[in-house]
């Protein structure tokens, strides 16, 4: 069987709410009823059949292809089956997703993954602000589940992160992992200014031995550690970017950030 | 039904009686072959019978880099007691004084997750040692703790698998003099351990004190199998041959009872090698009438 597959057609005038288009949620449904799926845009909704021409039967992988950012939360709360994006996926992004797959063959905006607690979410391109992170008003960001970049990652990626893992291949902007609270982070490309701020455990993995970190950070010297020899074993997995890094096997480590509860980590391949 | 021999050593019509068990498998990891050793045989260390260790455990076998979660040497370390409850207590001890405090070990738990019927806690036990400095991280699903320790981290999983399991499997070398027994033994024990799944857990793989359930004394869950002690000939009602002088027994554990019973094959044929003319006489096995335990390995069908 052929993916189910929705093309866009027709660019909606506003922001609309993809959520509803989950393999979970397809499941079972004819193609009239597909298409009669409303979609939430600012004041009004829009049929998913006005939007965009639906092929495929297979409703365990979905499609959504031609995508150029108008469509948000696409993939939000997926919870088994792979989704499939071809294009800009917008903001918020597999944002609460707790099982399956979500797949980005191009870039995304901010708040990818924002509060997820399981899956995997993929982006080939570049993602934007909080990526990981957790809506505004949420105490935690993402609780489970990965996060890979193969581009790069805007500011305050990984934001108050609980738990999961979050791998960018390359660059990512200013407060990566800021008030992470626990989680691994890995990020291969260069790192802005105030990594791991206020962040209490967790562990941030850079490439990046130019990358500044803040007074806030105490010097814990140089280490071969078995822990992280385990993780990245598992990182090699994730193509050969982060094979190449799995190779590295001295840190500089330092422990911080002081300014909270201090107990959080950012190793430094050397 | 015609008596059973091999290379003109008698196979008595008789059974080992086993019982049920709990087990774990313990993977150890350290910087070098010889450093895993050292943590193995102290985490091993008195544990040759439930009767008054708590446990019983032994090296399944030695893993080589490739087969270790950190490539690094390694063992594969079974432990078996009676009850979950126990299987824990003594799972926690020896792990925390033997493992964690030998210089670069780490521990992972060996039973897959699709065998487990209950897991043991590990590493969410020893992380107290750290003293809030310990971290977790879960790497590809599994939780490991890393708890600060003088050498750096010592790493251990969060849990590890139980499983239910089988203990006692057993068979008597009666031979012509003690020295006949023990190389008849050592022979046996040399081909038993490279059966996976089982461990001989006396010393040596080997028990020459073999026991009867209870005694005179009211105090003693066991004593001596004075049936087959040769200097009780004549005394008590012996079930020795005439030519016997001579018994060793070896105790075996296992996951299941095949591997129970392939060891007992290997190690049978191994300890009847150059039979009657190596001064093995008969080949027995301890057994309470049926009473003790659920598992009867009758050596007929063991070597069937």
């Amino acid at each position: 069987m052929k993916p189910l597959t929705f093309q866009l057609t027709a660019k909606p005038p506003c922001r609309v709410d993809a959520s509803p288009l989950l393999p979970t949620a397809l499941a079972g449904k004819s193609r009239n009823e597909l298409a009669r799926l409303r979609l939430l845009g600012w004041n009004e909704s829009y049929p998913a059949g006005e939007l965009f021409a639906i092929s495929g039967e297979d409703s365990t992988q979905v499609v959504l292809e031609g995508l150029e950012g108008s469509l948000v939360r696409v993939g939000a709360g997926l919870n088994g089956g792979e989704l499939t994006v071809v294009g800009h996926a917008g903001d918020y992004a597999g944002e609460s997703m707790r099982r399956g797959a979500l797949v980005v063959r191009g870039s995304a905006g901010e708040y990818v993954g924002a509060g997820m607690r399981g899956g995997t979410l993929t982006v080939s391109g570049d993602v934007g602000a909080f990526a990981g992170s957790g809506r505004a008003g949420e105490v935690h960001g993402m609780a489970g589940g990965r996060i890979v970049v193969r581009g790069s990652a805007g500011d305050r990626a990984g934001d108050r992160m609980r738990r999961g893992l979050l791998l960018v291949e390359g660059n990512v902007g200013r407060y990566c992992a800021a008030r992470m609270v626990a989680g691994t982070a890995v990020v291969l490309g260069s790192v802005g200014t105030h990594p791991g701020y206020l962040m209490r455990r967790g562990t941030l993995l850079l490439a990046d031995r130019a990358v500044e970190l803040l007074p806030t950070f105490n010097d814990n010297g140089r280490h071969r550690l078995l822990a992280i020899r385990l993780l990245l074993a598992s990182l090699a997995q994730y193509g050969p970017g982060f094979r190449r890094f799995a190779r590295r096997v001295e840190f500089a480590r330092w422990l911080g950030d002081l300014g909270s509860e201090g107990m959080g980590e950012v190793l430094i391949a050397q | 039904m015609s008596e059973l021999t091999i290379d003109g050593v008698t196979i008595e019509d008789t059974f080992a009686e086993a019982f049920g068990m709990r087990a774990t498998r313990l993977i150890v990891t350290a910087a070098s072959r010889a450093w895993v050793r050292h943590a193995a045989s102290s985490v091993t260390g008195f544990a040759t019978s439930v009767i008054a260790c708590g446990c019983e455990a032994g090296v399944e076998r030695e893993l080589a880099p490739r087969e270790t979660p950190d490539g690094r040497p390694g063992v594969s370390i079974l432990i078996f007691a009676m009850s979950t409850k126990e299987l824990q207590k003594q799972l926690e001890r020896r792990a925390g004084q033997c493992v964690l405090t030998c210089p670069t070990t780490a521990a992972y738990g060996g039973v897959p997750s699709e065998a487990a019927r209950e897991w043991l806690a590990l590493g969410s036990r020893l992380r107290y040692f750290g003293d809030g400095y310990q971290i977790s991280k879960l790497i590809d699903g599994k939780r490991y703790w890393r708890i600060p320790v003088m050498d750096g981290e010592f790493v251990c999983e969060e849990k590890v698998g139980l499983v239910k399991s089988i203990g006692g499997g057993n068979f008597l070398i009666l031979a012509r003099d003690p020295p006949a027994a023990l190389a008849a033994a050592e022979r046996a024990v040399a081909a038993m351990r490279k059966v996976p799944s089982i461990i001989l857990p006396f010393p040596g793989g080997v028990v020459r004190s073999g026991s009867k359930v209870g005694s005179k004394y009211k105090a003693l869950l066991a004593s001596t199998n004075d049936a087959y002690c040769p200097t009780l000939k004549g005394l008590t009602r012996s079930n020795l041959p005439r030519a016997a002088g001579g018994v060793l027994e070896i105790v075996i554990d296992g996951l299941d009872a095949d591997s129970i019973r392939l060891a007992m094959r290997e190690g049978i044929r191994a300890a009847c090698t150059r039979g009657s003319e190596a001064g093995v006489v008969a080949i027995s096995a301890g057994n309470y009438g049926g009473k003790l335990g659920p598992h009867h390995f009758h050596l007929k069908e063991v070597l069937a």
